[in-house]
């Protein structure tokens, strides 16, 4: 094993013997084939400490924005080697202000022991104004994680002091998130990425809809108003800002060709789509169609959602886009979506086909039928029971807080969860994954990671009017893991953007990039993770640098989090 | 006086010999006879009413279950003549009014079922048969509010009513509430089980449910029990060759779209789901001529809007490597603003 690398935190699994581990991996056809879901989630918030109520701040006529909330990152932002989580939360309305301790986000400190602290006050980030979404990376390469976040109002950045404090640095990096006349954007979700691969995250953000309470319609009968639709608004432009590496950003937006494509957009997520080594952003817009921003090697991105397929359903029409991932569920070394929508209209699954086309894979795909009754938000393609093929979940809940006047709509749903029958099909388990998977609420943002670094892909849910769940995976399978965690030296610090290609020894081959992006309005765990079912031994691990650094490990052992620092260029 | 109205208003020949007899003693029978027709059992109330109409020769009811038989039948004018001598003879009677105006309205004579259905309402505000029709009327014409309420009265009235439970299952289906519109559905399937509509309805309604291996069943029994006539469903195959493409099986999906197109050609949505079908296949070019025929074909009601064919020709033209023809329709994509909607 390369001497850059360092194991962070042992695993119990981790004493067993690589002849075992070979021993295992000749019946690994049967341990992976099987249907059977050994896929569980517990709560843990109860006894967690983790008291957070997402509120809304709704008022009777439902304005739309009291839906849009909330998200959740889960990052290290002290560097203990253990994730902590943050939440945003809403304001009082029509106000828009934080205007007491219901509506401040919150961070939780992790306390390695299932308990959290909250740590909010300390840290100096219950935030202002109406706050929707949040992206972690460390932004300015200095080791530790900041904070970005997403509002009607108002964005914040928060830089990371490293003494367990953050300051509000939005107006000196000029991410305030404005439009060229100057006009506050409705921010909804954020993502790190490097576009142009210098080293440096640059940040985008998606925005919704031109709403305010000067021009709110009202929908539903009195006493019963339900959200309106997003089509009675006009859209608003998304916004890239390059990363000027002295703690700036510029707004490049116009040169970059993605102010000029208008929609409504929700959920972000990044993956190089195309294989070319540079980081192409998918935007999910709400009733309006989706776009795939293509990146033309940093020069600038192309809007290519109509040619790849992906702005639409099979149906020719678009959903009400919500959450995405982007990741490679099929092992075919090519990232495919997973978006989430509104019931009745299915959870589109677009499949990468390697040759600029996605296909619709919703219905072939098992989980048409399914979807069609659930209203997702948050959206992640890991594997949770580590069997090396990544499964689906959904964090669910109707937009309307009235939407069950619709005998066939519920506001409240519990989460769902997809396994994957290794076939190119997934088959809900969520009734048998536990009562953690039981739970109604008005489900929104979620994000994944692990939280206990037990090697399971933990998750944590923010929801409207109830206590955050916190999703402890407690599956029953006995697989081996592997999560990576990069360390930039010429790429970003975080190496987000790096792409891994990890070769068990049985061949599979599997593929995941890193990135912190996804699902509806979160930040999810930036360490990459890997189910490696039986094998307790990793033949190959190949690392693609954003700066174009190759870099592989050979022989490594599993059920480790490993730290991979980027090598100097060959 | 009235029956020369309605032969003025239907050019019905009024030469008929009176009736003014009783009916007495054979009440019952008639109205099993009644409800034989209702349920769409005309063989046996066919046969049921040939010995009173021996025996009570004068009996006026007999006149209105004889036109109900000949409507049943596909008989309109001897169904006209019964129903005109009946309302004639029994002016107050609700009934006759509301048979003959679904007569009318079987015949397409929207105009004239609508006065019907309106006067028979007016007679007698409980008549099940005059609810059901006067319902139906009225969402036909876009009051669907106020025809799912007299839909409703209908069936509280007069469960055993298929036509009625049906048309308000209808509503549902439309209102997109799947859980009522299969109560309706059910009732009207289990009520007469020929009608190969309900039966079809039934599947559509049962698939949003998740309950999948019902709406396969229900599928198919519209297909076994599809005959030309009040029942006729010239769209089961286009819905069950949808169901079928998404539960994966493509080459039985192609069959039925096969025969929906022949069935229904001059439909737009048929030539579109066979050629997003044949896109899945990969049959790129038998792809690209349906879909090019669904773009040729008019769809007053839009039921598959530009959106929709331009997205779909895209994609075809696309995978053919027509570029031109690729970037032509891309951009109609793109230029074509989604649907708007009123609620979210």
């Amino acid at each position: 094993m390369n001497g850059c690398c360092e194991r962070i935190f042992p695993s119990k699994r981790a004493i067993l013997g690589v002849t075992l581990a070979l021993a295992l991996a000749v019946s690994r056809v049967d341990v992976r084939g099987a249907e059977t879901s050994h896929i569980r989630f517990e709560n843990g918030q109860k006894q967690s400490g983790v008291t957070f109520v997402l509120d809304n701040g709704t008022l009777p006529d439902k304005p739309m924005i009291d839906g849009i909330p909330g998200g959740v990152a889960l990052l290290d932002y002290d560097n203990d080697g253990y994730l902590d989580i943050f939440f945003t939360n809403g304001a009082s309305l029509p106000g828009m202000v934080k205007g007491g301790p219901n509506f401040y986000n919150r961070l939780y400190h992790n306390n390695h022991d299932g308990t959290f602290t909250d740590v909010t006050e300390r840290a100096g980030v219950r935030g202002e104004g109406y706050s929707i979404g949040v992206a972690a990376a460390d932004y300015d390469n200095d080791g530790r994680t900041d904070i970005y976040i997403t509002g009607f109002n108002r964005n914040i950045l928060y830089h990371n002091n490293g003494d367990g404090t953050f300051t509000d640095v939005t107006d000196k990096a000029g991410v305030a998130g404005l439009s060229s006349t100057g006009k506050k954007l409705w921010g909804v979700s954020a993502a790190w990425v490097d576009y142009d691969n210098d080293g440096k995250l640059d940040l985008f953000v998606s925005n919704y809809l031109d709403w305010s309470f000067a021009t709110s319609r009202v929908c539903g009968a009195p006493g019963k108003r339900i959200s309106c639709s997003p089509t009675l608004y006009q859209g608003e432009p998304n916004i890239l800002y390059h990363n000027n590496g002295d703690g700036t950003f510029t707004d490049v937006s116009d040169a970059m060709g993605i102010s000029q494509h208008i929609g409504k957009g929700m959920g972000v997520a990044i993956a190089d789509y195309d294989g070319d080594g540079w980081m192409d952003i998918f935007v999910a817009n709400d009733n309006d169609r989706n776009f795939l921003f293509k990146n033309r090697a940093g020069r600038g991105f192309d809007e290519v959602g109509v040619e790849s397929f992906v702005a639409y359903t099979e149906n020719g029409v678009p959903v009400s886009s919500m959450g995405v991932d982007f990741r490679d569920w099929n092992n075919d070394g090519k990232p495919s979506l997973f978006v989430t929508a509104l019931g009745g209209e299915t959870f589109p699954l677009f499949r990468n086909e390697g040759n600029g086309f996605f296909n619709a894979d919703t219905y072939a795909a098992g989980i048409g039928f399914r979807s069609v009754k659930l209203s997702g938000w948050g959206a992640g393609i890991y594997d949770f029971d580590n069997d090396g093929y990544k499964d689906l979940f959904s964090a669910n809940s109707h937009v309307s807080e009235n939407a069950d006047i619709d005998p066939q709509q519920h506001y409240r749903q519990p989460n769902a969860v997809f396994l994957n029958l290794h076939n190119g099909t997934f088959k809900d388990v969520s009734a048998e994954a536990g009562p953690g998977m039981q739970i109604r609420a008005a489900h929104r943002g979620c994000a994944f990671g692990d939280l206990n670094n037990d090697g399971k892909i933990d998750v944590v849910v923010s929801a409207i009017g109830s206590p955050a769940e916190l999703l402890y995976n407690t599956s029953t399978d006995t697989n081996h893991w592997i999560l990576i965690k990069t360390v930039g030296v010429k790429s970003n610090r975080d190496g987000i953007g790096t792409r891994i290609k990890l070769t068990e020894a049985s061949g599979l081959v599997q593929h995941n990039h890193v990135t912190t992006a996804g699902s509806y309005a979160s930040s999810s765990d930036p360490r990459a993770h890997f189910g490696l079912g039986a094998n307790a031994v990793i033949k190959e691990i190949a690392l693609k640098w954003p700066s174009g650094t190759e870099q592989v490990l050979r022989n490594v052992k599993a059920d480790q989090i490993l730290t991979v620092t980027e090598e100097s260029s060959r | 006086m009235r029956a020369a109205v309605l032969c003025f208003l239907f050019g019905v020949a009024a030469t008929w010999p009176a009736f003014a007899g009783s009916c007495s003693g054979v009440e019952d029978q008639l109205a099993r006879v009644s409800a034989k027709l209702t349920r769409g059992d005309v063989t046996g109330a066919e046969a049921m009413l040939g010995p009173i109409l021996a025996a009570h020769a004068d009996c006026p009811e007999n006149l209105l279950a004889q036109g109900r038989i000949e409507a049943a039948k596909g008989n309109a004018p001897a169904a006209a003549n019964f129903y005109v001598q009946y309302t004639d003879l029994e002016t107050k009677d609700s009934r006759g009014f509301a048979y003959f105006g679904r007569l009318f309205l079987d015949q397409r004579d929207y105009p004239k079922a609508d006065a019907l259905s309106a006067a028979a309402l007016e007679m007698n505000p409980n008549d099940p048969a005059s609810l059901a029709l006067r319902g139906q009327m009225l969402a036909m014409k876009g009051q669907q509010s106020e025809g799912k309420k007299l839909l409703e009265k209908a069936c509280q009235l007069d469960s055993n009513d298929p036509e009625a439970q049906y048309q308000l299952g209808k509503i549902f289906d439309s209102e997109k509430n799947s859980v009522a519109a299969v109560k309706y559905f059910r009732q009207a399937t289990r009520l007469n089980p020929s009608d190969a509509r309900a039966w079809d309805y039934l599947g559509l309604n049962l698939e949003p449910l998740g309950e999948l291996e019902t709406a396969e069943q229900a599928f198919r029994k519209a297909l076994a029990v599809n005959q030309h006539g009040r029942y006729y469903d010239g769209f089961v195959d286009y819905n069950y060759g949808r169901f079928l493409a998404k539960r994966n099986q493509l080459p039985a999906a192609k069959q039925h779209l096969d025969r929906a197109i022949e069935l229904a050609p001059q439909v737009r949505a048929v030539w579109y789901e066979r050629a997003k079908l044949n896109l899945r296949m990969r049959n790129y070019q038998q792809a690209r001529t349906d879909a090019e025929k669904a773009a040729s074909t008019e769809d007053p009601a839009h039921v598959i809007i530009g959106l929709q064919l331009y997205s779909l020709l895209e994609q075809i033209y696309a995978r053919l490597g027509e570029t031109e023809l690729a970037r032509k329709y891309a951009d109609l994509t793109r230029e074509t603003p989604p649907p708007v909607r009123g609620e979210h």
